[in-house]
This record gives C-alpha cells, sequence and structure tokens, in this order.
C-alpha cells in the first residue's frame, strides 16, 4: 500500500459523489477548453489577417470596435504608402456579406495590380486582371460551397462576377472568401473611397516598428497593429472573448472550488474518527493534510482531463455548424490544456484547503471520540 | 533504582468542561522498563484518561508526564513520539475500515519513511506474529472480534514502540478470544522487552500482570503485585 493507493482508496468509497463532483467540475473545465479554443482560432485569424501579402503591420482607425468597421480613406492611405521609409502600402476593404451557404462570406477588394505584390497561394486559374471591375477569385472552400471553378459565374450582394481563380489559404476564414478589384468591393460595401486597412511593408533597412510609431504620429487618428497583441486596438472582438474567457474561469475556479469543498467537507466529516485513528498511530498533521488536498488535486485532474475531452467534442460539435464553420477553426494550443490543468489544480486545492484544515484541527482523542 | 522508568507521571491533573469534571487529580505512576502493569478500578476513576495521556493523544492541565526519556510537556513533535515510542491498542479495535489486515498494519509505518515493500514485508511479518498469516486480505468487516483485535495489536507493533499501552483490550472479546489476545500481549511483551500498561475492569485480566494499579477517584490506589516480580514496584500514590 502506498500513500497514492489509498488516496485512490479513499476517493472510490463515495463514488457517485466522486463521479458528480468530477462531472461538474469539468463541465466548467470544458466550457474553459472550449472558450480557450474558438479565442485561439479567432487570434490565429487575425494573425493572419495582419501577415496579409508579406506586410510588416497593419494601419486601421483607432478605436474600431471591429476591424470591419475600421474605414482608411485613399487619401490616408495615399499619405501612409508616400511616408519615408514604406515599401509598399496595399489597402484592402473587407466586405463581409452572405454568399452560397456562407453568411460571413469576406470579400476582400484589393487593387488587381497589389494582389501580384504579395498573391495568395493559387491553385487554378489565374490573379485578378489589372483593370478588371467584374472579376473574383475564390478560396477553396468558398469556391467548393458553391461549385465554383474558373469560369464560374457567381453572384455577389447582386453583382455577377467572373471566377478567375482559386487559392487556397491555411487561415479558414480567408479560404472560405474571395478577392475582388477594389472599387467593385467599395460600390458592392457603399463604402466609396475607403478602405479597412491598410498593409505596409518596410523598405530595406527600415525598422518597422520605428516606421509604425512615425505612421501613427503623423496620423492621430490611425493606429498601427504589428502583432495580435496589439489588435484590440482595432477590433475589441478578441479583448471581448479573453474577457469572457477570463470570466469563465474565475466561474469556473469558483463553482469548482464549492464544489471540492462541499465533498471534502463531506468526505472529511465522515472520516473524523479515521483521521484520529491515524494521528493516534503517529501520522503528523500535515500528512492527513497532504492526503486530503492530494485527494482534492486527483479529483480535479480527473475533471481536468475529462473536460478537456468535453471542451474538445463541444468545438467540434459547434464546427458542425455550417455558417460558424466557415469562419473559425478552434485551435487546441498546448496552453489551452494547460489553464485547463492550472485552473483544475486551483480548483483542488482551493475548495480542500478548509476540509484539510478542518482535519488537522482536532486533537487525537477528540478526533477518536467523534461517531 | 538501576534505571529510568520507562513511564513516569508525577502528580498529573486532567479535567474536562472548564474543570467541572475532574478526571486525574494528581496522579502518579512510576513504571519500570519491559513491566506489565495492569490499572484497574471503577468506571470513571480516569484509566483510559491516564492511558491516552501517556500516549500524548492528550495533553494534562497540570503535572509532568515522562515517558521514554520524552517530557511529553516539553515534547514539541507529539506526533513522532506517538509513531517511534508507544503503540496503543483500544477497546474498539479502531481499524481503518477500508483497509484489510495487511494494510492496517502497514499504516504507522508510513511516519518511518521506508519503503513500501519494506512495509509489505514487516507487516506480514507482525500479522504472522500474531497467528493471522492467512488473514492479510480480510478487511475486519470480514474478521472476528479477537482477530481483529489481534491486527491492532500488531499494528501498535508495527514502529517498534518501547511501550505498549493496551485500553481494556480485551473487553469486547468472549473470555477464549480474550485469552488469546493476553497470551499474545505477554508474549510480545516477553520476547521484545516491551513495557506494558494494560488498563482492565476484569480481575482475571489484571491478575496476570507484574503488578496491578488500582485507581480511585483519578488517583492510584496501589494493591501489593499479584504475583512475585524481578523488579521492585515503584508506583507510588499521590500526595
Amino acid at each position: 500500500m502506498t500513500f497514492v493507493s489509498l488516496v485512490f482508496r479513499n476517493l472510490f468509497r463515495q463514488r457517485m459523489r466522486t463521479v458528480l463532483t468530477v462531472v461538474g467540475i469539468s463541465v466548467g473545465i470544458a466550457i474553459v477548453v472550449a472558450l480557450g479554443a474558438i479565442t485561439g482560432g479567432l487570434k490565429d485569424t487575425a494573425g493572419a489577417m495582419l501577415r496579409e501579402g508579406g506586410a510588416d503591420f497593419m494601419v486601421a482607425r483607432k478605436g474600431s470596435a471591429d476591424l470591419t468597421f475600421s474605414t482608411v480613406s485613399e487619401q490616408e492611405w495615399a499619405a501612409v504608402a508616400s511616408t519615408e521609409g514604406v515599401e509598399r502600402a496595399t489597402g484592402v476593404l473587407l466586405h463581409v456579406t452572405r454568399h452560397g451557404s456562407n453568411a460571413f462570406f469576406p470579400l476582400l477588394g484589393i487593387r488587381p495590380a497589389q494582389l501580384g505584390e504579395g498573391p495568395p497561394e493559387l491553385v487554378a486559374g489565374r490573379l485578378l486582371a489589372t483593370g478588371a471591375t467584374d472579376e473574383v477569385m475564390l478560396g477553396e472552400s468558398g469556391a467548393a460551397d458553391t461549385k465554383s471553378a474558373p469560369g464560374s459565374l457567381v453572384t455577389i450582394d447582386g453583382k455577377p462576377l467572373r471566377v478567375v481563380g482559386i487559392f487556397r489559404s491555411e487561415n479558414v476564414f480567408y479560404d472560405s472568401g474571395g478577392y475582388a478589384p477594389l472599387a467593385t468591393v467599395q460600390r458592392l460595401a457603399r463604402k466609396p473611397g475607403v478602405v479597412t486597412a491598410v498593409y505596409v511593408a518596410a523598405a530595406d533597412g527600415t525598422d518597422p516598428a520605428r516606421l509604425a510609431s512615425a505612421i501613427e504620429n503623423a496620423f492621430p487618428d490611425l493606429t498601427t497593429v504589428a502583432s495580435v497583441g496589439e489588435y484590440g486596438k482595432v477590433d475589441q472582438g478578441i479583448q471581448v472573448m479573453d474577457a469572457l474567457n477570463l470570466a469563465v474561469s474565475v466561474l469556473a475556479v469558483a463553482l469548482g472550488a464549492i464544489a471540492v469543498m462541499n465533498t471534502m467537507i463531506m468526505a472529511v466529516f465522515e472520516r473524523t474518527r479515521e483521521f484520529g485513528i491515524l494521528r493516534a498511530v503517529g501520522w503528523r498533521g500535515s500528512r492527513i493534510m497532504r492526503l486530503v488536498l492530494t485527494e482534492a488535486l486527483f479529483l480535479c485532474l480527473v475533471a481536468a482531463a475529462l473536460g478537456a475531452v468535453f471542451g474538445v467534442l463541444a468545438t467540434r460539435g459547434v464546427m458542425l455548424i455550417e455558417e460558424i464553420r466557415s469562419f473559425l477553426e478552434p485551435t487546441y494550443s498546448p496552453d489551452v490544456f494547460l489553464r485547463a490543468v492550472l485552473i483544475a489544480a486551483g480548483v483542488g486545492l482551493v475548495g480542500a484547503l478548509y476540509p484539510a484544515y478542518r482535519a488537522v484541527r482536532l486533537s487525537p482523542m477528540e478526533a477518536l471520540r467523534h461517531e | 533504582m538501576s534505571s529510568a522508568p520507562a513511564i513516569a507521571c508525577v502528580d498529573v491533573v486532567k479535567t474536562y468542561e472548564e474543570g467541572r469534571i475532574r478526571a486525574l487529580s494528581g496522579m502518579s505512576l512510576h513504571v519500570e522498563p519491559a513491566e506489565f502493569v495492569a490499572v484497574v478500578g471503577p468506571s470513571g476513576c480516569g484509566k483510559s484518561t491516564l492511558l491516552h495521556l501517556i500516549a500524548a493523544l492528550d495533553r494534562p492541565d497540570g503535572g509532568e508526564i515522562h515517558v521514554a526519556g520524552h517530557d511529553l510537556a516539553r515534547e514539541r513533535n507529539l506526533d513522532h513520539y506517538r509513531a517511534r515510542h508507544v503503540g496503543m491498542i483500544f477497546q474498539l479495535h479502531n481499524l481503518l475500515p477500508t483497509l484489510n489486515a495487511l494494510e492496517n498494519v502497514q499504516v504507522p509505518m508510513f511516519e518511518l519513511g521506508i519503503r513500501a515493500s519494506s512495509r509489505r514485508e514487516r507487516a506480514r511479518h507482525l500479522l504472522a506474529l500474531v497467528g493471522l498469516a492467512e488473514r492479510e486480505r480480510n478487511r475486519p468487516a470480514e474478521l472476528s472480534g479477537g482477530e481483529r483485535q489481534r491486527v491492532a495489536i500488531a499494528r501498535a507493533l508495527a514502529n517498534e514502540p518501547s511501550v505498549l499501552l493496551a485500553d481494556e483490550p480485551t473487553g469486547s472479546l468472549d473470555s477464549e478470544a480474550g485469552r488469546v489476545v493476553l497470551d499474545l500481549l505477554e508474549r510480545v511483551r516477553a520476547d521484545r522487552e516491551t513495557t506494558l500498561v494494560l488498563v482492565t475492569h476484569d480481575g482475571t485480566v489484571a491478575a496476570r500482570a507484574d503488578r496491578i494499579v488500582r485507581m480511585l477517584d483519578g488517583r492510584v490506589d496501589e494493591l501489593p503485585p499479584t504475583r512475585p516480580m524481578a523488579r521492585p514496584a515503584t508506583a507510588v500514590a499521590s500526595t
């Protein structure tokens, strides 16, 4: 018999209570994992947007609640492009509309000449022709959704467009969308003379960070975004998700801790006499405390494992919804699961501290008298 | 006296309920190493309280208790003392119900810091010593009263204590089971030269001891030795 086998033995005494506690905590952990994976997916999408066309950073309207609300005028774009140290400044208008079965079809308006400066991976057909107004390139999944191929005619927001090429993107959001000439998209989006953001590539020998700083100084109403961490400057969606994630994590810890505390207090109360016996045969209070804490910790780590599985299954379930699948691919990064484990461990320790203290508070004799 | 007493209690006082109940009123007792002392007396005279104080399961309100060279009033690590120096046998075995006999005997050994395999081997040896080698896989509920008490004795011996304390060890057993338990305790005491203090209200049980200490109203009221002893009796009546 080892200390660990003693822990197992104690946990399996009240099987139903243990199982219900584990399930309760695992539901909280599952939500944490699912939200973490979804937020991670959104961040990946944001990261892909930032790297559009091999840019060093993106310039957009400061304080936009969502990137699609950002508008940078063509005059501002031109001024940014003429800033010293700018190698390339590509204006992109992001227009999200319904197309086929996709309620969030991202149509990116770009000057065809600039598409060639950092082209997407072409799998069929060709890029947009310079000067074209009625052409569109579709991502692979976007094309599959509408069963389109080069030469097909698709109608987006009532405008017939000829599919000239199919591209592939690792990002599901882009892969479900398409590129069309900027002027065409400005008309469809009813946003004449503006783009959503300008993607800037710094010239050789120019420090991108200094260039970004110079642009921010020159254009007080615009802001630069070089990393996902700065994305909140132009889109609070991820910040909202992060805040939601944190709130859910805190709630999961609080509710889980209450569940663990309830279970462990009951277990400790029922075993008061046994703790007296252990003290009588020489067990240190710290060993008994360790026994109770380890039981709680084990309970929570099992819940973490179960919750991780539930969380992945839940996100996979969400991904069965066509409209969500078109713009989101959950990211199951190690930190999502690490956070689940840490939360579970926190729940176990917080929830079991008082019961553990209770287990060693009584003198051996008081504990032995307990019926 | 040639050596220090195994147990020395001097003017020990223990009260309950904020002093309203006086369990021990200046109790003094000396027990020599390897001596077998039976403590007898009517219910409520303080016999079990005395044993619990010697086992450091409770603290006295006054007086001094020295066991195996440890001044319990000054002993900072009573858990260590309980683990290493005393073995306690209760009237109701107090075995852990979810553990089998072998595991119950191993429980005190966790404090020795020895490997699980060594704990298991030592527990097997002790169960064989108390005649329960074949019952090591049985839980307390599957054992008879006498068998449970023998497991409790094996557990009390687990850490090779110098003092064994038995609180009515035969009190809940039939006479045959009681006799087996007493034979075992006597044999262990003789083989290991362990000091044995046994609390009982049964005269026939007490008669097997080297010396009987009679308690009344929380004090010692000593009777003459019941049989010839190698050592002089050292119990002293409280002043």
